[in-house]
């Protein structure tokens, strides 16, 4: 799919939006199947009619009997079949559609959006989505049944006898009184409950990313007694929203228990001959008796059907209300949309003219010619990153201009003028895939010189299976000085008319710093710009020239 | 399948009397709903042919109404009992599964380890397990409660009413669910793993893009990056269409089972009343009675759909759930004993053939140093490793205290080895916590192990011991993380410590300090550094050059 950075921000669904797009769908899975519940009582009057026929020594035909009730139920299990397929599909629309409008959003932020962390993030797109599948697919289609089989079954049990659907009127009415109540309760319990699984999740993630050192220190043992204490108490809490549940369930099911029992009794008395009344010609004839019969345990069943999908609806609000939020974080957009395009022509010259940073700082006046070699110093804070992002096109000023290649960088020009760019962070992140396509990137260039130019050469022969390797995420099965490298090589693979490092040899030991600053000094020697924000005054002293940025250095 | 079995068998061991319980109650629980229905069938049925016949005086209604009181009540409450109870024992075995996943991650071999993805080993523990709960709630459970309904039920049909109606009844229900359920797992299984493994991709892919935005958006490859999320969205949605579709098969196949099987019920009832062989009442007993037993099928629609998540997260789980280590005995041994003695050791290169180190030895005494040399890549740290017990040994062997290594129950080992490897992860939390990690230590040891590592002022400066380190480290330099890591080594008070260029990211002055302030609280250990700077190796007693 092609992301269009600027729209999603707007374009993505927020709160009830969200079921928008399974909305047609989701309609027409609530009417099929109310209308397979409806034949239901078609089917209950066939089973009646051939027991009623019986009593009466009727010449009951079998199959006219067997087929109706067997036509009957196939076009039962036809329309519910539809029913569920629609619900599907709306479920399908809602998911993909907020999943797309996801990834279109963060692929067009210039920074992560509030505190959550990538893992998180991915956990809300992946499975708390998810967790809207069976409120679409469950909820919404008992919901509707709830709001149209009782009235009919209330109507037709009203045209049989009076006295049944008085039974049926009063004991219908008390069931959402006492799910409104449980309701409450359970809602309430299983926020906590939610609350609770965030937290385990927090303390597990880190934790696990920690394996080794856990191991080494011998803290196993205790990693894993909190971890099971942990665990003891989501599993308490877990039950209290499932008790709630169950209650809820059981407290339902009595009624409809009793509804059909009195329901039975009145029947049972009527057709014996001790009860004249409830009818509407006297007493109830076999057949009306044995079809309300049939009918009573469905007046109640749409009301348990809702009851047990109660839980899928508060995941949902669960989940609606975390999206909503997540969608109300501030964030800036990418300027371009990081793509590929052909380089911008024209000097790798950069100029920062009254630029203040997005977080506030105020920027010196910077003009760097090209094929220069400068370095950034300052204090920690002031400000040197955000103007190295600000370089490369990554955030727009708040304030000012910045002018590259004679041009005023703009989010139109912003991936070209990237495309000459070579970047090393500070903190190197490595992909899920082979170190080779970690370090080209869907680029074309020279590996082996890259690598040779970052003395990594060594090193990635070494490894276990070359440039095929998989790394961790912050280069696991590297040293921290090789993997800075690792980052220089790829700086170096595209050829980059202009080169901006950040800190490339902080924490660094002399012999691996002298490596990269060599690196760097052979690119410039071959004629890019080079721009490098630093703390360290050896790398700086081999400069042409220092920039203070926020104070004295 | 083996796997969903395997699993079952895992939560039935830890839970058994609960379970037991729980699958009793389920029985009661259909067995009683069956026989509410058919009884009240029975009872309509029969009063009204009494009505008819002018009977009603003499008919019984107190034992059929009363009986018909007791099997609903009894019912709801036999519903909440089991619930809870297989609920409750299903999340404590759950609990336990999860706990034992854990320590097989924690032993898992090194090279697996270092590589771990955070995020996929959480979906492990959590996503995985939780789907697994299906497995005795919606799988086993109610399959074995629903058999052993039926098969009640046949024999009270086959002499309430007729043979030819249990007949056709039970047997149809169990035959077709056995049919459905057997093809819906075949179908499910394969789907279910390819669609998790879509979902998988499509998690790694969107974290990267995250977390590694800004590298993919100087090199033009953020819109790919998205593209390549969307895509693996895309497969697991033509996935998760043909699962759908399995799905509806299936609710189809048990909805046409309970009507085929309560038509044929009725068709054989209206034979026998017209062939005089049931009397009408018996007839609508066995009617409702196979009404009733569709509630047997009800469980397996859900677990049919839940079958291919379930069998795909037992697959995993169960291949993660590796037999706990054997808890071998501490050695005993002599307290003189050499702490360490490396014996004509071969190491090959991590999962090949290819000798890397051969044939090495040394002995190494209390209070010594010794430092290993070599070019990056000669093996320095893969020694370490074997050492600690995290690489296997081609030939020769390591004794610790006189003991081969591999005796050693991993507890002992850890107290009396450390290893600081290469690269340490900190967590998010306070300096104090990052340090007493492996053991508690009262806060004057936690200043002088500071203060040996060169690391006081700093963290005094930011506000002592309750100075909140961010997640992954941060908040502080990568020097001052290593030296950090470094103290919480040294805290262990370990007779060997074992350290992998332990002064990397560290100035001249600072790591010449913190070497021998390190020696000077851990007078009598036997270390071993893998050196790769001078003044690494400036400290060794000792020195033994790779190359």
């Amino acid at each position: 799919m092609r992301d269009t950075p600027s729209l999603p921000l707007k374009a993505a669904p927020a709160g009830a939006a969200l079921f928008a797009p399974g909305r047609a769908a989701q309609r027409r899975a609530a009417v099929l199947s109310v209308l397979a519940g409806v034949v239901w009582l078609g089917q209950a009057a066939v089973l009646a009619w051939a027991i009623s026929g019986l009593l009466a020594g009727a010449k009951v035909s079998v199959l006219t009997a067997g087929l109706g009730f067997a036509a009957l139920g196939l076009l039962r299990v036809a329309l519910a079949d539809r029913a569920e397929a629609a619900a599907q599909s709306a479920a399908e629309a809602v998911i993909t559609t907020a999943r797309a409008a996801f990834v279109a959003r963060e692929a067009g932020l210039a920074a992560d959006s509030g505190q959550t962390g990538a893992g998180a993030q991915a956990a809300l797109a992946t499975e708390k989505l998810d967790m809207l599948v069976p409120f679409v697919t469950r909820y919404a289609p008992a919901r509707a049944r709830v709001m149209v089989l009782p009235l009919i079954i209330l109507a037709l049990a009203f045209w049989q006898s009076w006295a049944v659907g008085l039974i049926l009127l009063v004991a219908g009415p008390l069931i959402p009184v006492f799910m409104a109540l449980i309701g409450l309760a359970a809602k309430e319990a299983s926020a906590r409950q939610m609350t609770e699984i965030g937290s385990l999740n927090d303390f597990l993630v880190e934790r696990l990313s920690a394996l080794v050192d856990i191991r080494l220190l011998g803290a196993g043992q205790a990693v894993q007694d909190s971890f099971a204490d942990q665990a003891g108490d989501l599993r308490a809490r877990t039950m209290a929203v499932l008790r709630v549940a169950f209650l809820s369930s059981t407290v339902l099911e009595l009624f409809a228990a009793i509804g059909v029992a009195m329901v039975a009794v009145y029947v049972g008395f009527s057709l014996l001959g001790a009860i004249t009344f409830g009818a509407w010609g006297g007493a109830i004839s076999p057949g009306a008796g044995i079809y309300v019969l049939l009918l009573a345990p469905e007046f109640f069943q749409p009301l348990r059907d809702l009851s047990a999908a109660w839980h899928d609806k508060a995941a949902a609000e669960a989940v609606q209300a975390e999206w909503v939020a997540h969608l109300a974080q501030p964030a800036r957009p990418l300027p371009g949309a990081g793509a590929q395009v052909s380089r911008l022509s024209g000097p790798a010259s950069v100029e920062l003219r009254g630029c203040v940073t997005p977080a506030g700082q105020a920027l010196p006046h910077i003009v760097i010619a090209p094929g220069e070699r400068v370095a950034l110093m300052g204090p920690s804070g002031a400000g040197k990153t955000s103007a190295l992002r600000l370089m490369a096109g990554l955030e727009l000023p708040e304030q000012g201009q910045i002018t590259v290649a004679g041009q005023v960088l703009t989010a139109a020009n912003a991936d070209a003028w990237r495309a000459r760019l070579g970047w090393m962070p500070q903190a190197p992140h490595f992909m899920a895939s082979s170190l080779r396509q970690n370090l080209a990137l869907g680029r074309k260039g020279d590996l082996d010189h890259a690598l040779s130019v970052a003395a990594v050469s060594d090193v990635v022969a070494g490894l276990p299976q070359g440039l095929a390797t998989r790394l961790g995420e912050t280069g696991g099965g590297l040293s921290g000085g090789e993997a800075r490298r690792i980052t220089l090589a790829r700086a170096v693979f595209g050829g980059p008319d202009l080169l901006l490092a950040d800190e490339p040899t902080a924490d660094l030991d002399a012999i691996t710093a002298n490596l990269v600053t060599k690196g760097l000094l052979a690119e410039a020697a071959r004629g890019a710009t080079l721009v490098v924000a630093t703390h360290d005054r050896a790398l700086a002293a081999r400069m042409d020239r220092i920039i203070l940025i926020g104070g004295k250095a | 399948m083996r796997a969903l079995w395997t699993v079952f068998h895992l939560i039935w061991r830890d839970q058994r009397r609960a379970l037991v319980r729980g699958a009793v109650l389920t029985v009661v629980v259909l067995v009683m709903g069956a026989a509410l229905l058919g009884l009240s069938g029975w009872f309509i049925t029969a009063a009204a042919a009494a009505g008819l016949a002018g009977a009603g005086a003499v008919f019984d209604v107190f034992r059929p109404s009363a009986m018909v009181r007791f099997l609903a009540l009894g019912r709801a409450a036999a519903r909440y009992g089991e619930r809870v109870l297989t609920h409750d024992a299903t999340l404590r075995a759950l609990e336990s599964l999860r706990l034992r996943v854990l320590a097989s991650r924690l032993h898992a071999p090194y090279g697996q380890m270092i590589r771990m993805r955070g995020a996929q080993v959480l979906n492990r523990l959590t996503a995985d397990i939780d789907a697994l709960d299906g497995v005795p709630l919606r799988l086993v459970l109610p399959v074995m409660a629903g058999v052993m309904t039926l098969a009640l039920a046949l024999p009270v049909l086959w002499v309430l009413v007729s043979p030819a109606v249990a007949l056709w009844g039970v047997g149809g229900y169990l035959l077709g669910a056995a049919v459905v359920v057997w093809r819906m797992g075949a179908v499910a299984v394969p789907l279910s793993r390819r669609a998790e493994l879509a979902t998988q991709a499509f998690r790694t892919r969107l974290i990267d893009m995250i977390r590694g935005r800004r590298d993919l958006a100087v090199y033009g490859h953020l819109s790919a990056q998205a593209a390549a999320v969307m895509a693996a969205e895309a497969r697991r949605l033509v996935l998760r269409r043909q699962l759908d579709r399995a799905e509806r098969k299936t609710t189809l196949a048990l909805g046409l089972l309970t009507t085929l099987v309560v038509a044929g019920t009725l068709m054989l009832g209206i034979l026998g009343v017209q062939s005089g062989q049931i009397a009408p009442a018996f007839a609508a007993l066995g009617l409702f009675a196979a009404l009733a037993m569709a509630e047997v099928l009800a469980p397996l629609r859900r677990a049919a759909s839940d079958l291919g998540r379930m069998a795909d997260a037992a697959r995993r789980v169960v291949r993660d759930v590796t037999a706990p280590p054997p808890m071998a005995l501490p050695p005993v041994c002599a307290a003189q004993a050499v702490p360490l003695a490396v014996q004509n050791l071969t190491l090959h290169r991590a999962g090949t053939d290819q000798a890397l180190v051969r044939g090495l030895s040394f002995d190494l005494h209390p209070g010594q140093t010794l430092a290993l040399t070599g070019a990056s890549g000669v093996g320095k740290s893969t020694v370490l490793l074997a050492v600690a017990g995290l690489h296997p040994l081609a030939d020769g062997q390591i004794l610790l205290q006189g003991q081969p290594l591999g005796l050693w129950p991993e507890p002992d080992l850890r107290d009396r080895l450390t290893l600081l490897p290469q690269r340490s992860a900190l967590m998010a939390g306070s300096v104090a916590q990052a340090l007493t990690l492996g053991n508690a230590a009262s806060d004057e040891r936690l200043w002088q192990v500071l203060a040996a590592v060169q690391l006081d002022g700093v963290i005094r400066a930011r506000g002592g011991l309750d100075f909140g380190i961010g997640p992954r480290g941060e908040g502080l330099s990568g020097g001052e993380a290593r030296r950090l890591v470094l103290a919480r080594a040294v805290l262990r008070n370990p007779q060997v410590l074992v350290l992998d260029e332990p002064t990397e990211g560290l100035d001249e002055t600072t790591a010449a300090a913190a070497l021998r302030g390190l020696r000077q609280v851990l007078p009598d250990a036997a270390i071993l550094i893998a050196a790769h700077r001078a003044i690494e190796t400036a400290m060794a007693d000792r020195i033994i050059s790779l190359n």
